[in-house]
């Protein structure tokens, strides 16, 4: 930044022209950092996005090559009655998991954070361990437990005397419990920050105004947190609209179809696969993800609206149950049992069997530890346990940085630091089936091979975990105040020089809270990996999904268990940091 | 900015390592300065040695099958792996469609890992795709002609009898259904279950029945059938015959016949019900176009046809396609040439070209 160059050229060149140049010298005042964050984010986005448009205007030859241009794939999708089918179907076994897991995740919420009972502390470490089991191998755990062959049954003909099954989980009431089941956690833990951030004096003027606890609850508490449990309904919604595992493993096979396994389907169940049709399905359904988290973030808006912290210094208050406390702490074991207990419980069971065959009084004499020989051995099965820690670690290890970046630009509102935010924030409107899809087309049309490797899958993977790294970095940074950084400013450190020595020492518990919990989410990822994953580049999430496809089921079991166990040891690692530093957990 | 610098370095040497690898791997399959094509249809007493020669360099070969792991793919594998030592045999089990999908995938992206192909329904669309090269197997002698593609581009690596899995604890074998009429009876509603979709399942049930009763009394059959309910399953054949084993499914239709016998063989519930006349498909062995392990591809090819291949098939209560290796004794009331039955035999090109209508009546009936 000489002031000669900008002499020399003010001698020859008119004079707008000079400033122009002087303006595109120093990057018209946008910082290096936020144009090369930018261009990253512009390569990592725009394909994927371009290529799904693309996909669903084109038919393709037998190849699979991009042939001729058609609106034919939408107007199958408006014309095709099957198609209103699935999305209704979509929607009530969305509103329906939802619900139920809203339901599950405010009684746990309400009990550990307002109560006095037994274990309640216990409750989060149960929740952040389920966290590391992947959802595949909860599904399949409760297709065990309640399908014709498993326990459950066995216990009602026991009772009832019938013959055949009495329930049969492959429906939509199936889907909905398992998904249900599957997303309390996640709700519990956002649910408990609500009640811990709502004032409790309401709660006692109520009490001593002689309410009881129930009343109490339902005019007090539960209005209060209304807000704050509907935006978390609509999140849970969108979730469970875009999930895939329950829909493919329980749907599937009970003939139920949604969105997301008909974009599987598409490409799948087609020979040759139809990629058109994938296309026009996941713009549908991107365009609808796009509506709700648009009422979403109205919603979450208009939460603060009934804004329940306050300038007063309070303490939640915990309700003295009296007896009726071991009621509650016997719900707390009924849901460690739900969530944890008796799903881990048949996987263990399922490990040891030669063949599955239900829980039986035969099977007892049939134990074996042959499963967990196999996945011990050199081979598939230790290949991809290998790569998904390889997946985990360079997922997080390039998104929390990379966004902790972003989010510091964004949040000291450099020019164009919203851009950044926005950018990075952006695949958040992707189902992952539907990123699957998208990704899936541009590594196809590359010029060089990178389809069906392990990096092709951590591009993906980064691009889809960048929105959950920027929440994380955006809300740590917000916490720290600018004259920290003012003061390294002022003694004469550059901006790369004051975000290496001042932010990232004082954001970096969270940025490793951050950290795990990607690794954590990034491994346990079914929809998206298994449209891109080749033979050489297996993930443990996707193998099990396979395994169970290939009627493996003891096999399978055996290398659930052995995950489990490795995640769970992430987990604690992530719960212990978190209670080290009084971090929030979201 | 040194975040993103270092990231930035990290990709790259992981692009360009990337690049390297699928350089040097393409330069091997010209080892001996031969073309694919040329190391596939070798012939005479050199053929072996070239092929081992050249195996040795590569040191490994990928195999993409239908064939159910536990069952299958891990013996011939491990006979495979113990006569060749020097090549390492990886194979990845998908379903027929998953097959012909990456494959194809890998081919449109340059980056093929698949070196050999095998399941049954896969032949016709990779042949159309231009995505396979014709081969010469010595074993191929021995196979009758309707075994092999006439221009070299499939052989047949087994054959396959669809028919009826059923629950033995639920059903006993004097009740079970024994002909396509017998399916409409009610007290079947809802009991039996069919894989959607698949190939070689309900898909090939509808395509037996147009080929054996005629389109119009085909269509009539499938409008009554839709009365009972059949339940559409998404795994595979093995899974579904595993439900009827767990007695999830009283009866499975269209199942891969030895399935049932062999699981009965262990103990479990299970048997099987050839309805006559009996759909019967070969699995076919392919070898993709451009693969990376040319000589050990193959030498798999060659080891899968032989003699000593298909006993090993043999041994896994499989059917072997060579004429000279009968199937298992306990398996020959499934086998319809030796069981005295009626039977279909659904060549590659049949089955395909029969998809599309059977599809659309499928999605009519029972979707």
């Amino acid at each position: 930044m000489t002031t000669k160059p900008e002499a020399i050229d003010s001698l020859w060149m008119p004079k707008e022209t000079a400033g122009f140049w002087r303006r595109a010298r120093s990057g018209f005042g946008y910082s290096p950092a936020v144009i090369i964050l930018a261009g990253v984010l512009l390569i990592l986005i725009v394909p994927p996005i371009i290529f799904l448009f693309q996909t669903s205007f084109y038919t393709t030859t037998f190849a699979g090559e991009f042939d001729k241009f058609t609106f034919g794939f939408y107007t199958e999708l408006v014309t095709n009655p099957r198609f209103f089918n699935n999305f209704v179907n979509t929607t009530v076994y969305a509103v329906g998991s939802a619900a139920f897991a809203i339901a599950l995740g405010t009684a746990q919420a309400w009990i550990v954070e307002r109560t006095n009972t037994p274990f309640r502390q216990y409750m989060f470490l149960v929740a952040i361990i389920s966290l590391g089991i992947p959802h595949v191998l909860y599904t399949i755990a409760w297709l065990l437990i309640m399908g014709k062959a498993g326990p459950v049954n066995d216990i009602l003909r026991a009772i009832t005397g019938a013959e055949e099954a009495v329930l049969n989980v492959y429906s939509m009431w199936g889907m909905i419990l398992i998904e249900g089941v599957g997303f309390a956690p996640l709700a519990f833990l956002l649910l408990s920050s609500v009640f811990r951030s709502t004032d409790a004096s309401f709660e006692e003027a109520s009490m001593m105004s002689g309410a009881g606890i129930s009343q109490t609850f339902r005019h007090i508490t539960a209005r209060l947190a209304m807000p704050g449990i509907m935006a978390l309904m609509l999140l849970i919604f969108i979730r469970a609209f875009e999930s895939f595992e329950v829909p493919a493993l329980v749907g599937l096979a009970g003939g139920i179809n949604v969105l997301t396994t008909d974009i599987y389907e598409s490409i799948h169940m087609e020979m040759p696969p139809n990629y058109g049709q994938s296309g026009a399905f996941s713009v549908v359904l991107l365009l609808w993800v796009v509506v709700l988290l648009y009422w979403y973030n109205r919603l979450s808006r208009h939460a603060e609206r009934f804004q329940t912290i306050t300038g007063k210094g309070y303490r939640p208050r915990q309700m003295d149950l009296g007896k009726w406390r071991y009621l509650t702490a016997g719900l707390l074991v009924l849901l460690f049992l739900l969530i944890i207990g008796l799903p881990v419980s048949i996987v263990l069971w399922a490990s040891l069997q030669p063949y599955y065959e239900g829980v039986t009084a035969g099977s007892l004499g049939r134990f074996t530890l042959d499963n967990y020989v196999e996945v011990f051995k050199a081979g598939s099965f230790r290949d991809s346990i290998l790569n998904t820690l390889i997946l985990g670690t360079a997922t997080a290890t390039a998104v929390v940085p990379f966004t902790a970046l972003c989010a510091w630009l964004a949040v000291r509102r450099y020019k164009g630091g919203w851009f950044l935010d926005q950018m990075a924030t952006m695949p958040l409107i992707f189902p992952a089936i539907v990123m699957g899809v998208a990704f899936l087309q541009v590594f196809l049309n590359m010029p060089f091979a990178l389809y069906g490797t392990l990096l092709s899958v951590v591009i993906a993977s980064v691009v889809r975990e960048m929105p959950y790294g920027m929440r994380y970095s955006y809300a740590g940074l917000l916490q720290i105040h600018t004259e920290l950084e003012e003061a390294s400013a002022v003694s004469g450190a550059g901006e790369v020089g004051t975000f290496l020595r001042i932010v990232i020492p004082l954001v970096a518990p969270a940025m490793i809270t951050c950290w795990l919990f990607l690794f954590l989410i990034a491994v346990r990822a079914v929809s998206m990996p298994i449209l891109l994953v080749g033979p050489n580049s297996q993930i443990v999430a996707v193998t099990l999904f396979d395994l169970w496809e290939n009627g493996q089921v003891t096999e399978l079991a055996a290398m659930g268990m052995a995950w489990m166990a490795l995640m769970t040891v992430v987990s604690c690692l992530f719960y212990i940091i978190v209670r080290r530093y009084r971090l929030s957990l979201h | 900015m040194t975040n993103v610098m270092k990231r930035t370095t990290r990709l790259s040497t992981m692009f360009a390592a990337a690049l390297a690898v699928t350089g040097v791997l393409w330069g091997s399959g010209a080892a001996y300065g031969l073309t694919e094509a040329e190391i596939a249809n070798l012939k005479g007493p050199e053929r072996q040695n070239i092929l081992v020669a050249g195996a040795r360099k590569e040191g490994k070969v990928t195999w993409y099958s239908a064939m159910i792991i536990n069952q299958a793919l891990r013996p011939l594998a491990a006979a495979f792996q113990k006569k060749y030592p020097f090549v390492k045999l990886d194979y990845w089990r998908g379903s027929s469609r998953k097959i012909v999908q990456k494959v194809l995938a890998e081919i449109r992206a340059k980056s093929l890992v698949a070196d050999v192909i095998e399941g049954s329904g896969l032949a016709q669309p990779m042949v159309k795709a231009g995505a396979v090269q014709p081969f010469y197997s010595p074993s191929l002698a021995a196979y009758p002609k309707k075994y092999r593609d006439p221009k070299g581009f499939w052989a047949a690596s087994r054959f396959s009898y669809m028919g009826l899995a059923y629950n033995t604890k639920l059903i006993s074998p004097s009740q079970a259904p024994k002909s396509y009429q017998d399916l409409l009876d009610p007290k079947w509603k809802g009991k039996m279950a069919w894989r959607a979709g698949s190939e070689s399942g309900a898909l090939l049930f509808i395509t037996n029945l147009r080929l054996t009763m005629g389109e119009a009394k085909a269509e009539a059959y499938l409008q009554k059938l839709k009365g009972q309910k059949v339940i559409n399953f998404s795994g595979s054949a093995r899974t579904l015959v595993n439900r009827v084993v767990e007695g999830e499914y009283p009866i499975a239709l269209n199942i891969f016949l030895h399935h049932p016998i062999i699981s009965a063989a262990k103990g479990a519930p299970s048997a099987a019900m050839p309805l006559e006349p009996v759909p019967s498909l070969n699995g076919t062995i392919m070898l993709p176009r451009g693969v990376k392990n040319p000589h050990a591809a193959m030498l798999l090819i060659d080891f899968v046809l032989s003699e000593e291949g298909q006993t090993v098939l043999k041994k896994a209560n499989y059917l072997p396609a060579h004429p000279k290796v009968d199937p298992k004794s306990s398996l020959k009331p499934i086998v319809p040439r030796l069981a005295g039955l009626k039977e279909n035999f659904v060549t590659p090109e049949i089955l395909f070209e029969y998809r599309k209508k059977s599809k659309a009546l499928f999605d009519k009936y029972f979707r």
